[in-house]
């Protein structure tokens, strides 16, 4: 008992994100008699997968700090170049030439954003039109198909119930990252130079390394998603996969990351993000069109993001307030001694 | 005494000036890009003309409306919306729905209605549709202006005001009769050959940069923008200045959306989206605009004047390109490649000059 009061008083968000996570499940399996099957897991692990991998890579910059926004059109020249090419060289050559150029552009932004010295927001709607159109080029501006289905097939087999390869593979992503971010030197720097940049370039962090690590991290599970959408649905459009910005920002922020920075991890991401799928795949029993899910997902982000901002204004104002009641206290002793010193004098 | 005046840099001519202030990295990428946007310019046929040039501002006219109200935004330290397309999108819907509502018809029931009708028509659907977009600028106003950072606040907005679009028009397209009281906006002209849109652009344009620079809001902007700690301490707080700058960022965009309803007589909460321009993204578009234009993202530095140059040059390479028989894959990459350009070079321009934050 005492440690799980300990738990909550250290990760108020993590826990607000479970039990938002577990209401929300727990009202979609009262209210859709379906809702809680096997085989509705099996379809949440499936979105999870996509969706997951780009929770986390938004998790990841907002630790550092930084938003990118290019993630959808790195998403979509991913599954564009796999589904291409998956005929002529086969799916694994295509996957990997997919993978290294969503994780080279993403080192490359990551490297541009430290050497300017510029937000990422700025470059980032830079590089989505830029993508966008590299996309386009690839796919010579039609929608490309697989002709061989011998791959989706085998990458959506259903295993131990729940689980599919793409979201095994995820799942093991998503523990890697986690174990890297908690472990390793270069994860503390990321979040050194998300929550006190500052500070943290003052003791000789350089921002070049945790930089080009977030952003090659992020076109990584930006190709990944993206070629699993591919590879899953045997298509590919140039101009898609634009949604996956504001599903992905929702997760993040449900998991608790700040936007100053910092703050946040893995398991936040993960919780996040099911929470996005638990209202998306109730929503589709209740048979709502897919703008009215865009509509609960803003709502959804302006509630968080305003709860955030909320709290943390009233936390500097109760600050502000205590300092200035200390003065006061630490004022009046002080004029309460100056007056006890001058009686027996004056 | 010879190095004093050298120093000030008072006898330098212009090419010694520019070798002082840029570096050689600098000069040689704008001289390059110069050089090829030239050689484009005269090798094209049929560029240089004055059709063509018409064609280019009036092509710039639209997108260079919004983004000279995002500019506001910009200058004022509150970054950009993402929401743009979906406020346009929300206002196109609304505009078009009152347009061809019953009750909003003053004609008689048979025969064409007359003119006045028609304005009477156009000026109350205009109204709302202003009402509506002031509404939805300064919710996102006050929940920036709060302190909520601007991407994610108009990220979720963006999903809102999009759902709401669909949601009204029940995701159909809305269409209304001509003859109607918009298309003197969309498609009329009444200075000779040059359309109603590209005046309104230039109106707009000359307004908006006398604004910023000769009345006391106007400097606010800048002042607010530049430095928010001093802002502050002089009585100008963010919160105001963000609810006014949003509300003319929505109030452009939603004016756009009433002059395509005009051109189309239509409205569908995707005309925004995919389909439009080379680029297949109003926002993306009109944030494009205001940074090649090298309004600096953080903040105090810009004009409306280099949004509007901005929209015109970037509507020149698209009808360049154009004229050479590119298709729009080229086109996107040209534009993006442009807007990632222009960031490096403003950056590098910039760098030293100013803090990191």
């Amino acid at each position: 008992m005492e440690r799980i009061k300990h738990f909550v008083t250290e990760n108020p968000d993590l826990v607000f994100a479970i039990l938002l996570a577990f209401s929300v499940f727990t009202f979609f399996a009262i209210t859709e008699p379906l809702f809680f099957t096997h085989r509705t897991g099996f379809a949440i692990m499936e979105r999870f997968a996509v969706l997951g991998l780009v929770g986390l890579a938004l998790t990841l910059c907002i630790i550092a700090g930084e938003i990118d926004l290019s993630i959808g059109s790195n998403a979509a020249l991913a599954a564009v170049i796999t589904v291409r090419f998956t005929d002529d060289w086969g799916a694994v050559n295509a996957l990997l030439l997919a993978l290294a150029v969503s994780t080279t552009i993403g080192a490359i932004q990551g490297y541009f954003i430290a050497y300017l010295r510029i937000r990422a927001i700025v470059l980032t709607v830079g590089t989505l039109m830029l993508l966008r159109g590299v996309a386009l080029f690839a796919a010579d501006e039609k929608t490309v198909m697989l002709t061989d289905f011998r791959i989706p097939d085998f990458i959506s087999t259903k295993m131990l119930v729940y689980f599919s390869p793409a979201s095994l593979l995820v799942i093991a992503m998503f523990i890697i990252v986690g174990l890297f971010m908690t472990y390793t030197r270069y994860g503390r720097e990321i979040y050194a130079i998300g929550g006190a940049r500052k500070e943290a370039l003052a003791s000789g962090i350089s921002l070049h390394r945790p930089m080009i690590i977030v952003f090659a991290i992020s076109g990584f599970c930006a190709g990944l998603g993206g070629i699993i959408i591919g590879l899953r649905s045997g298509t590919a459009q140039a101009l898609g996969l634009q949604y996956l910005l504001l599903a992905g920002t929702v997760a993040a922020f449900i998991g608790g990351v700040s936007i100053l920075g910092g703050k946040g991890g893995v398991i936040g991401a993960a919780i996040g993000t099911l929470t996005v799928n638990f209202l998306n795949t109730g929503l589709v029993f209740n048979v709502t069109p897919s703008f009215m899910v865009q509509l609960y997902l803003g709502i959804l982000l302006l509630v968080v993001i305003m709860f955030q901002t909320g709290s943390r204004v009233f936390d500097e104002r109760q600050r502000r307030s205590q300092l200035l009641n200390d003065v006061d206290r630490r004022r009046s002793i002080l004029a309460d001694k100056i007056a006890e010193l001058r009686r027996p004098s004056g | 005494m010879t190095d004093a005046t050298a120093m000030s840099g008072d006898d330098l001519n212009f090419i010694q000036r520019i070798r002082r202030d840029y570096s050689p990295l600098v000069i040689a990428m704008v001289g390059l890009f110069l050089v090829v946007f030239l050689a484009g310019a005269t090798l094209t046929d049929d560029f240089l003309t004055w059709f063509n040039v018409k064609t280019i501002i009036r092509d710039a006219a639209l997108v260079g409306i919004m983004a000279i109200g995002l500019t506001f935004v910009t200058l004022s330290g509150n970054f950009f919306l993402l929401s743009m397309k979906e406020i346009a999108a929300l206002s196109i819907i609304c505009f078009a729905t009152l347009m061809g509502a019953d009750w909003n018809q003053w004609g008689p029931a048979e025969g064409d209605p007359t003119t006045s009708a028609l304005m009477m028509t156009f000026l109350v659907a205009f109204t709302a549709t202003m009402i509506i977009a002031t509404i939805t600028g300064a919710i996102q106003g006050a929940l920036i202006g709060l302190g909520g950072n601007p991407i994610v606040v108009t990220l979720g907005a963006a999903g809102l005001f999009f759902g709401i679009g669909s949601w009204w028009s029940d995701n159909l397209v809305v269409s209304y009769r001509r003859p109607h009281g918009a298309e003197w906006l969309g498609t009329g002209s009444f200075i000779g050959d040059i359309p109603n849109i590209t005046v309104a652009f230039i109106i707009i344009a000359v307004v908006a940069e006398l604004t910023l620079r000769y009345t006391t809001f106007g400097r606010q902007v800048y002042l607010v923008g530049a430095n928010r700690a001093a802002g502050r301490a002089t009585g100008h707080e963010n919160f105001g200045m963000a609810i006014k700058c949003c509300i003319i960022a929505s109030v452009c965009a939603a004016f756009v959306a009433v002059a395509f309803s005009g051109q189309v007589s239509s409205a569908h909460v995707n005309y925004f989206s995919s389909e439009f321009g080379s680029s297949g993204d109003m926002t993306i578009m009109v944030i494009a605009i205001v940074m090649v234009g090298g309004n600096s993202i953080m903040g105090g530095y810009g004009s409306t004047l280099r949004t509007s140059l901005g929209a015109i040059f970037i509507s020149s390479i698209d009808n360049m390109m154009v004229l050479n028989g590119f298709n729009s894959g080229a086109r996107v990459l040209a534009v993006g490649l442009m807007i990632v350009f222009s960031i490096i070079v403003f950056a590098l321009v910039r760098r030293g000059s100013r803090a990191v934050e």
